[in-house]
């Protein structure tokens, strides 16, 4: 594993990725995209990161080749003690399903699953998760558990994504625009309970918005800007997530 | 505007050409069956119509002991009559010093160079025989290609009990010997029975025949009535020992053609709509789906101002192209499967030409049938697109809402796991759909097993004519009925275990204005060699007074036990007399009757004399004994049960396991077709489900089990219910392909079930693991961008 680069004070934290000169590069017919461009990056275990940047800067982009979704063109990418770059298709995926918990702007639920269910799908298969009316209670949706997506609002099924996430005690949390579709009060108990499981379980939790109120909770804050981390901010005394709105 | 539409249209088939073809197959398989049938049909129809046109096949057959030859001018005579014409008809027995089983010959006598007025020879090569030469034959050409024998070959042969050597010097054919078997036998053998044709005058000498005849036949004028001209004939034969005169539908060889025909017509009332009923399914299934994705397009054009009746017709297009597709792959593969088969027919039905054509027609009627089944499956969800109003369409399509049913109450209540839930609850959303997929691959196991239990069935048919039926090594049939001193000579050759007569007295019977010509099988209640076999393989014995008729001539009569029935001796006297039917037998061959010597002694008023015998013997003997046997003038026929058997055996073989590839190749285009897209259909609505659960950790092969689960899940309950539907459509078929000649019984092997299913599982599986292979393909990341 590469020497991390202590760029910012970690509070003495472990690091959780480690990624040396990543880019990717889409290339469509005659033209090339460059999603991104060398990226460096160290993200400590246990922090809220929130990665802020123009449409189409790159965030999605790298969130998806953290999370094992994707690849990077070249570059390297380390979780702990595992470099990514170098696993193949089946790693990749036990990664995701160990150490993984993705929220996304579209909540991505079964509709045939009920609530709990739709936990289970992840408990299922997790080491050593979390029952999926624990998760629920945890989002405050216990007594919702046996309701399908299509009987709850959008922020109730933001909130089943969430305890879907979380179900499995992830060591990483990835989230993607969670609140875009949502109104600024559900959007915040979203926010609430991402950070409690930040708190409580120590989750590294990542998230990608254009909300910049809501960098306000970071510990880091990465702005993007055409591929590259432009800048580094750090929150010295970070907000609950309870007291923002926007 | 229209070529926007014509453009998307090219292009939705190129999306969907995996399951354009995959329908195409079904259509294609119903076309190909279609015009394969209807036009084997059509094609040994023209050649038989041709054939007997041009070589002036008889209207009305008649033999009879012996006659003389001014009869004919007598026949001729009789109001109808167009033309009438004697000949002799002589059995031969043939000797091939390499061969111990024997071997036959019917010579028939023919005018000067083999010229006949009715019945004409064709003469493949050589010439006719003079009138007069004794030794001169003409061969049929079946006869001689099966034993090897060319122009000039020399044949030893006992006529009338004289020996002779005669001479090939013409190979030919007729059209009134189609097909032909030896008497006493059940399936034609073109090595061991061969029509001959020699000069009249030749033949009347060799057969002691001299200005007579034993056979006529005779062509009718236009508009005349058979039934009228029958009855005036056989009122001048009887006297001279006529057996009945028959038309062509009661003469043998034509009897046969047409039962095979018959068959042909029924394969194309059954097995093509099989595959055009799936087809409509399929072409109901995919368009529905289409149409559901593409509502906002279709909201888009009608907005654009595209009417109702353009979008309409655009996706009936699209089923118009998918049915062409069928129609050119299956027309084709018709054609030349049709081709095979006339050639394979050919074999078995002897023609001096064959006209190998489809007609137009056949293709257009098919084609229309193609059309139209697709055109139906379409209309569902043409009216669908078409009743979309441009703000409805589009709006977001309303999303499968699953609530709690009973479905989900038994997935939460037998805690299925929530991949077995995701399974289960798709199907039930989706039951129409469901339905589909099973009742296809149900279907296409039932059309697999209803045709390959037909194997079953002529095996059945084997083992209940030769091993319960006929229990005989040998049966002998002589000249003519022989005095019961015949037996005690056969018992005493040696090798000879048992002997016991057997004869079939020929009547007319009658029941009021019904009558149907049959020969009464004489038998004793103590016989052990012979036995009467029922279709189910059970032993009935024989009445101890009175008939026992086969179920399909009591229907012809409508006779039912206790009726009784007038009859009448064919054949020289000319005695009546009335029987009880005292049983009816369900047997598969013919349609026949029985009853004891001594009933039919009052009729034949000549003891029991006997026709041919059944022997038992010793098989170290055998071939001393088939050749004495032969060599005994009074010995017409020599037949051994295990060679037939044998025959029978090969004929199976050949014929049925020649089309077993195709049957198989059909019934998996409907299971390929069908589980391909159902497949599809699956994988393009469960693609969001599935790259959502590869992004949650799932393995490829884990989220494949959501794909294979729920189509393997149908697949099986499609098995026990494609294996009834298969036990009620074998029975229906059975019941069409069965003839008055004879009739397969339904008996089918357990294993023809587990073949069938085995068959259709194995297409099945292959085609769902191919689409199944498109779940590594899931774009992980394009599928979280975009919702639903
Ligand atoms: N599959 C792809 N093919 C081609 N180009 C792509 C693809 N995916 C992303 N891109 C391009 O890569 C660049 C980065 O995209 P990315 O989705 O990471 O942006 P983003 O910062 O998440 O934007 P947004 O805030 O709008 O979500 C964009 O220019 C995008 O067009
Ligand atoms: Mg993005």
């Amino acid at each position: 594993m590469p020497e991390a680069v202590k760029t910012e004070p970690g509070n003495g934290r472990e690091v959780a990725f480690v990624g040396r000169s990543l880019r990717k590069t889409y290339v469509t017919g005659e033209t090339e995209v460059h999603a991104l461009r060398g990226v460096d990056l160290d993200i400590m275990a246990g922090e809220i990161l929130v990665l802020l940047g123009p449409s189409g800067s790159g965030k999605s982009t790298l969130l998806n080749i953290v999370g094992g979704l994707d690849r990077p063109t070249s570059g390297e990418l380390w979780y702990r003690d595992t470099e990514l770059t170098a696993l193949d298709e089946a790693d990749l995926t036990r990664f995701r399903r160990s150490s993984i918990g993705f929220i996304f702007q579209f909540y991505n639920l079964i509709p045939s699953l009920t609530a709990e269910e739709n936990v289970r799908l992840v408990t299922d298969i997790a080491e050593n998760p979390m029952s999926a009316k624990e998760a629920l209670e945890l989002v405050g949706l216990g007594d919702r558990r046996h309701h399908f997506p299509a009987q709850l609002s959008g922020g109730e099924q933001q909130r089943v994504a969430v305890a879907r996430a979380v179900a499995k005690r992830p060591g990483v949390l990835l989230c993607d625009e969670p609140t875009g579709a949502l109104d600024s009060a559900t959007g915040v108990r979203v926010l609430e309970t991402l950070a409690e499981a930040n708190r409580e379980l120590g989750t590294t939790l990542i998230l990608i918005t254009h909300n910049a109120g809501i960098a306000a909770m970071a510990d880091r804050v990465f702005n993007f800007l055409d591929g590259q981390i432009a800048s580094i901010e750090t929150n010295e005394n970070r907000i609950s997530a309870s007291e923002m709105t926007w | 505007m229209v070529r926007a539409l014509d453009t998307k249209l090219l292009r939705d088939l190129w999306r969907l050409r995996g399951q354009a073809l995959a329908i195409g197959l079904v259509i294609g398989a119903a076309m190909a069956t279609f015009v394969m049938a209807l036009g084997v049909h059509h094609s040994l129809t023209q050649t038989r119509d041709a054939y007997y046109d041009r070589y002036q096949y008889g209207d009305i057959f008649v033999s009879m002991t012996r006659a003389p030859r001014s009869i004919v001018q007598r026949i001729e005579a009789v109001d109808g009559v167009a033309i009438a014409e004697g000949r002799i008809e002589q059995f031969a027995t043939l000797e091939f010093a390499d061969r111990i089983e024997p071997v036959r010959a019917l010579i028939n006598s023919v005018g000067a160079d083999g010229e006949s007025k009715l019945n004409r020879l064709v003469l493949a090569e050589g010439r006719g025989p003079v009138i007069d030469k004794a030794n001169e034959v003409v061969i049929d050409k079946a006869f001689a290609d099966a034993n090897d024998l060319d122009l000039g070959a020399r044949i030893d042969a006992v006529v009338y009990g004289s020996r002779t050597r005669l001479e090939v010097v013409g190979i030919g054919l007729a059209p009134d010997y189609i097909w032909s078997i030896a008497p006493g036998e059940l399936i034609p053998d073109a090595s061991r029975y061969g029509i001959f044709w020699m000069g009249e005058k030749a033949l009347e000498a060799a057969s002691g025949r001299t200005g007579a005849i034993n056979a006529l036949s005779l062509k009718l004028e236009r508009g005349a009535s058979e039934d009228e001209v029958v009855r005036h004939v056989d009122a001048i034969v009887a006297q001279y020992g006529g057996t009945g005169a028959v038309g062509r539908e009661d003469h043998m060889s034509n009897a046969f053609l047409t039962s095979e025909l018959d068959q042909l017509e029924a394969m194309t009332t059954i097995i093509p709509p099989i595959f055009l009923l799936v087809s409509t399914f399929l072409v109901y299934v995919v368009l529905g789906r289409t149409i559901r994705t593409e509502r906002e397009e279709i909201g888009l054009m009608k907005a654009f101002g595209y009417g109702n009746w353009a979008i309409g017709w655009h996706y009936l297009k699209f089923a118009i192209a998918v049915a062409l597709i069928g129609i050119l792959m299956g027309s084709a593969l018709g054609w030349w499967m049709g081709l095979s088969m006339t050639e394979q027919y050919a074999e078995y039905y002897r023609f001096p030409f064959l006209y190998y054509q489809v007609a137009p027609n056949v293709f257009a009627t098919g084609a229309a049938l193609a059309f139209g089944s697709a055109g139906i499956g379409a209309i569902g969800g043409v009216r669908a697109a078409a009743a979309l109003t441009p703000a409805v369409a589009m709006s977001a399509p309303p999303p499968p809402i699953y609530r709690a049913g009973l479905v989900e109450k038994f997935g939460q209540w037998a805690d299925i796991s929530a991949v077995g839930n995701m399974i289960i609850r798709h199907i039930a959303r989706w039951p129409g759909r469901s339905a589909v997929t099973v009742s296809g691959v149900a279907l296409s196991l039932a059309l697999l097993f209803a045709t390959i239990q037909f194997i079953d069935g002529s095996r059945a048919m084997l083992d209940n004519y030769f091993f319960r039926a006929q229990r005989q090594d040998i049966s002998v049939a002589f000249i003519e009925p022989q005095n019961e001193k015949v037996l005690f000579e056969l018992a005493s050759m040696p090798g000879v275990l048992r002997v016991e007569p057997a004869r079939a007295v020929p009547v007319v019977m009658r029941n009021g204005a019904l009558s149907e010509r049959v020969g009464i099988e004489a038998a004793e209640i103590d016989d052990r060699l012979s036995a009467r076999v029922d279709a189910n393989g059970f032993e009935v014995p024989l009445p101890a007074s009175g008939l026992m008729l086969s179920r399909p001539l009591a229907e012809k009569l409508d006779l039912a036990p206790g009726d009784r029935a007038e009859v009448e001796l064919l054949g020289g006297r000319q005695t009546k007399t009335t029987l009880t039917v005292a049983s009816i037998i369900d047997e598969l061959i013919g349609t026949r009757a029985y009853a004891r010597s001594e009933a039919l002694s009052r009729l034949t008023r000549d003891g029991t004399p006997v026709g041919s015998a059944n022997l038992l013997i010793d098989p170290l003997y055998r071939d001393q004994l088939i050749t004495e046997l032969s060599d005994m003038p009074l010995v017409l026929g020599i037949t051994e049960r295990d060679a037939a058997m044998q025959l029978f055996e090969e004929i199976i073989e050949e014929n049925i396991m020649a089309m077993m590839g195709f049957y198989i190749a059909f019934a998996a285009a409907i299971a390929v077709g069908v589980v391909y897209n159902s497949a599809r259909i699956l994988f393009s609505e469960r693609a969001h489900e599935l790259a959502t659960m590869r992004v949650l950790g799932y393995h490829r092969s884990e989220v494949g089990i959501v794909l294979l689960g729920e189509l393997a899940l149908l697949v099986v309950v499609a098995v026990p219910v494609g294996c009834l539907t298969g036990y009620f459509l074998a029975q229906l078929m059975v019941a069409m392909f069965s003839s008055d000649l004879f009739r397969l019984p339904f008996a089918p092997d357990r294993s023809s079930y587990g073949f069938a299913a085995l068959v259709v599982l194995a297409a099945a599986s292959a085609t769902a693991l191919i689409v199944a292979r498109r779940v590594a393909r899931l774009d992980m990341v394009r599928v979280l961008k975009a919702r639903d």
